[in-house]
């Protein structure tokens, strides 16, 4: 069985600054996969590149077995790639009920998308509580939510979310986490970039460790656990971070 | 009490021109960064087409200049700002220069610099009574066109679905892109609404001036961008009720400066703005999601 998603040598740089170094990773239908680091580990670009806003100096990227790099932004939530990126980015000027109205721009199944619309809203009272109002007045973790669901109402095959759980309680993160959860029960697939390893080593089936722009071990979240070699390689310590 | 009627409608009408205006620079402005100084000529080149338009019923002129007004928005897009959609702010702005510069000159050469007369829509240079007071009736349609458009905008800003993709880009474009907005189709539709806003624009200030020259729509562009600094770049609100202050404060500073002092309003104007900048600097209403960032 091919990948959803599948990523050769990938190389990213921002000028003489390189990013990403010959990334090769692969995400399977149905899977929750998450990437860890530290700060500064090439996360965010790795989203960025698969998402079409950054454009890499070599390697290929392959959704549904086709190539995706090159193409206009607006073609990535057309091809079934959902994006939500870090910091949340609501539409804070425009009301909750406009921006989860904006999450299905690319439908035109009225019916079904004010049905799902209807669904979280129910699922998070405090969106329909406050559907008229700007949605930059909700709380970090409302945001989140909010734009979550205003990922899934493109109806995508895969939901990237970077850095879900940056600036949440706990408690919050695993309202994310459950809500994340269930996003895979309806048979989307998730990439989800972390710095909080232990809840994505925690969620996810696969984790892939990447650091300085490297992918320095990859596995089964349950085998990554609690070994010795999962921090090492986190912290650029392993023998694959000797290359400097 | 008669005079007061008179103030209220000079600034009113004055005020809705300048709105206009600067909305035009403001829808553009909101989407795609771009200080249009070229917005000048859009109102010009309506103009012009009213005055070559001048012998046919007034429906077909204004229908004619409207067209040419879209016409001339869409291209200048399409060859000058879509190129530069990734360039920084500066380098768009000074290509709205350069292709401001550009039409204006092409218009001294093929027409020429001397003011050509037309008075587009004779029926409104009469004046009618309201109570004691003489008002023109002309200063009183174009108030009430300009709150027409005001509110035809607002609810295809509020209320469809288009706009609220425009909505959605004006605050943050990159993101709007990733839930499927088309950039090209947002922008293309600001330009084209842009120049319909000129041509109205362009309609209401030649009925005033009875005139048209290559220069026409720079004065009006110029304090109609001030205005949308004023209400805040990027915030259509904002330029609203910049351009309508703008309008309101011109004509109190011509009613009560003493005479001797009026040649100078536009330097009391600007002082006035520059206050204001200094108190908010950001402009009245400001903008969201000035910086991009993903």
């Amino acid at each position: 069985m091919t990948a959803l998603l599948q990523i050769d040598a990938l190389s990213v740089s921002y000028g003489r600054i390189s990013a990403l170094r010959d990334v090769s990773l692969h995400v399977n239908t149905g899977e929750i996969v998450a990437i860890v680091g530290p700060n500064g580990a090439g996360k965010s670009t790795l989203l960025a590149t698969i998402a079409g806003l950054v454009r890499p100096s070599t390697g290929t990227i392959q959704f549904r077995g086709q190539s995706v790099t090159g193409q206009p932004l607006e073609r990535t939530v057309r091809r079934g790639i959902a994006l939500v990126p870090e910091g949340r980015h609501v539409f804070g000027g425009l009301t909750v009920f406009e921006n989860l109205k904006l999450g299905a721009t690319i439908r035109r199944d009225r019916v079904a998308v004010a049905a799902e619309i209807a669904q979280y809203m129910a699922l998070f009272p405090i969106l329909s509580e406050r559907r008229n109002e700007p949605a930059g007045q909700l709380s970090g973790g409302e945001q989140q939510m909010l734009v979550i669901a205003r990922g899934m109402l493109s109806n995508p095959a895969l939901l990237m979310l970077d850095e879900p759980s940056l600036g949440l309680a706990p408690r919050i993160t695993d309202q994310v986490y459950d809500l994340i959860e269930s996003v895979r029960q309806r048979g989307v697939t998730v990439l989800a970039v972390e710095q909080n390893a232990d809840r994505a080593l925690r969620s996810a089936d696969r984790t892939y460790v990447l650091n300085s722009g490297s992918v320095r071990l990859s596995g089964p979240s349950a085998d990554l656990r609690g070994k010795p070699e999962f921090e090492a390689a986190y912290f650029g310590l392993g023998q694959a971070g000797a290359d400097k | 009490m008669n005079a007061l009627v008179q103030i209220v409608v000079d600034a009113l009408s004055l005020g809705g021109l300048y709105a206009l205006t600067a909305l035009g620079i403001g829808l553009i402005f909101s989407v795609m960064r771009l200080a249009n100084f070229a917005h000048a000529e859009l109102v010009t080149c309506a103009a012009y087409a009213l005055f070559a338009l001048s012998a046919h019923p007034l429906v077909m002129a204004v229908a004619g200049s409207v067209l040419v007004a879209v016409a001339l928005a869409v291209v200048t897009e399409r060859l000058a700002f879509r190129t530069l959609r990734s360039a920084d702010p500066t380098t768009m702005m000074i290509a709205s220069f350069t292709v401001s510069m550009l039409i204006q000159k092409i218009l001294v050469f093929s027409i020429g610099s001397r003011p050509k007369s037309l008075d587009p829509v004779p029926v409104l240079s009469q004046a009618v009574w309201i109570g004691g007071a003489q008002v023109s009736l002309l200063k009183l349609v174009t108030i009430a066109v300009c709150a027409v458009l005001l509110l035809a905008l607002t609810i295809f800003l509020r209320r469809t679905s288009f706009g609220l993709q425009m909505r959605a880009a004006a605050e943050n474009f990159t993101m709007a892109r990733l839930t499927g907005v088309r950039a090209n189709a947002v922008i293309v539709a600001a330009f084209a609404l842009s120049g319909v806003l000129a041509a109205v624009v362009a309609l209401l200030f030649t009925a005033q001036s009875g005139f048209v020259q290559p220069r026409l729509g720079v004065p009006l562009m110029i304090t109609a961008f001030v205005a949308t600094v004023i209400g805040g770049m990027g915030s259509l609100t904002g330029a609203a009720i910049g351009g309508l202050l703008v309008g309101v404060v011109t004509t109190l500073l011509q009613a009560f400066l003493p005479p001797d002092l009026r040649p100078f309003r536009e330097a009391f104007l600007f002082a006035l703005v520059i206050l204001a900048l200094l108190v908010k600097p950001n402009g009245l209403f400001p903008a969201r999601g000035l910086k991009e960032r993903i």
